[in-house]
């Protein structure tokens, strides 16, 4: 069922899966987006519709997220 | 839209740890910034000296690159960059163009050293000889001690007054808590941005040691750097949870990492008088300095039935 207050946003984790729709709560900050799949900040790097942002960055409906995971260790 | 803290334009980085948010252009300043404050603090390379930089293709070797390109040209010192090639299947083969490509971009003379030539072994073949012969280490083990051996005598070899290696802070703080998990008094006493001259080493220098690997990352991307993500096979062990278990706290706490690597400097001048003191010599089996009569490389790879085959690396690759 979709709820009125939730937005949609494509998600793709490079190197680990194709894209898929996520669907968020309204007003849904990347970092809680990040939580909800598991990535943890400190690792990543977030790239929103093409652009490199900030975590605390709010999502709007349609927005495409690309999730780098960037600390590899190595 | 978050604004950057000093100009105004949209964030990239919320470095949380200060308080401040970062825009692209702000961010890349800021990590070259600190890169310089930590060549000049530690006074990791004075004028005129030939640096040998270790370079894998990886984020924080290339982005080391190009900082100290950019260093080493305005105080007259000479950069040639050195690889590894450890034989790790898929994985080094996708690096490697990349650490040439970017030497070549940058004029460095860039030098490529192998496992296969000089132990006689790929690492995928020790880590195989290893596991049949149920020894104790692990593959980072072999891989650590081999390649710290090979890349000091190929930067001895070299005529380098310095070996940049490009730790950044998460290596550093990850190293201070496994010596600790460890109880490893010597290794711990010996981090450091720089390690003092030994004889038969050269003096290594970590001029990212104070830059969390997430900014060594994105100040990669910000500046269109070429470089290779990937993940070793072999990554794994206790090196991993120690790296998660930092992030997590990190994550919780920002600044955590930091305060390790300060707790770790203002105690290390304590620690001399606890450290016993060793005299250098040479291998008995391949010359390279020890602090015992076999070195530890040797040890090993007698442990696996094989021995450093060429005592010299006269076979460098120049490209």
């Amino acid at each position: 069922m979709i709820k009125l207050d939730e937005i949609t946003v494509k998600v793709k984790i490079i190197g680990q899966r194709a894209a898929r729709e996520v669907r968020v709560p309204q007003k849904t900050r990347v970092v809680d987006l990040l939580n909800q799949l598991g990535q943890n900040r400190e690792t990543v790097v977030v790239r929103l519709n093409g652009k490199i942002v900030a975590e605390e960055e709010r999502l709007a409906d349609g927005n495409s997220v690309e999730i780098l995971q960037v600390v590899t260790g190595g | 839209m978050l604004k950057c803290s000093f100009c105004g334009r949209r964030a990239a980085y919320n470095r949380r740890y200060a308080g401040v948010l970062l825009c692209d252009r702000c961010m890349v300043k800021s990590v070259e910034r600190r890169f310089r404050r930590a060549m000049g603090e530690h006074r990791l390379v004075s004028p005129g000296e030939r640096v040998a930089l270790a370079v894998s293709g990886g984020k924080d070797s290339v982005a080391c690159m190009h900082l100290l390109a950019d260093y080493c040209a305005r105080k007259n010192c000479e950069l040639v960059a050195v690889t590894v090639d450890e034989g790790i299947k898929g994985y080094r083969e996708e690096s490697l163009p990349i650490a040439r490509e970017n030497a070549e971009q940058l004029g460095i003379e860039h030098f490529v050293v192998s496992f296969k030539q000089t132990f006689g072994a790929t690492l995928d073949k020790i880590v195989k000889l290893a596991k049949r012969k149920k020894t104790e280490f692990n593959p980072c083990t072999y891989c650590g001690v081999m390649r710290r051996s090979l890349l000091n005598q190929a930067a001895r070899e070299l005529g380098a007054d310095k070996l940049a290696t490009a730790h950044n802070l998460d290596d550093e703080v990850q190293a201070i808590m496994l010596n600790y998990v460890r109880a490893d008094f010597s290794r711990l006493y010996r981090l450091g941005p720089s390690y003092p001259p030994r004889e038969g080493f050269v003096p290594r220098i970590k001029p990212l040691r104070e830059i969390p690997e997430k900014e060594v990352a994105l100040y990669a991307l910000l500046r269109g750097i070429k470089v290779h993500l990937g993940v070793c096979p072999y990554a794994g062990g206790i090196h991993t949870e120690i790296r998660d278990f930092l992030n997590r706290l990190e994550t919780n706490h920002p600044n955590s990492k930091f305060m390790v690597l300060r707790m770790f400097d203002r105690m290390k001048p304590h620690l001399v008088e606890a450290v016993p003191e060793f005299e250098m010599r040479k291998c008995e089996a391949c010359g390279e300095p020890t602090s015992s009569t076999v070195c530890k490389s040797c040890e090993l790879l007698h442990g696996l039935g094989l021995k450093r085959e060429q005592k010299t690396l006269i076979s460098f690759k120049v490209k």
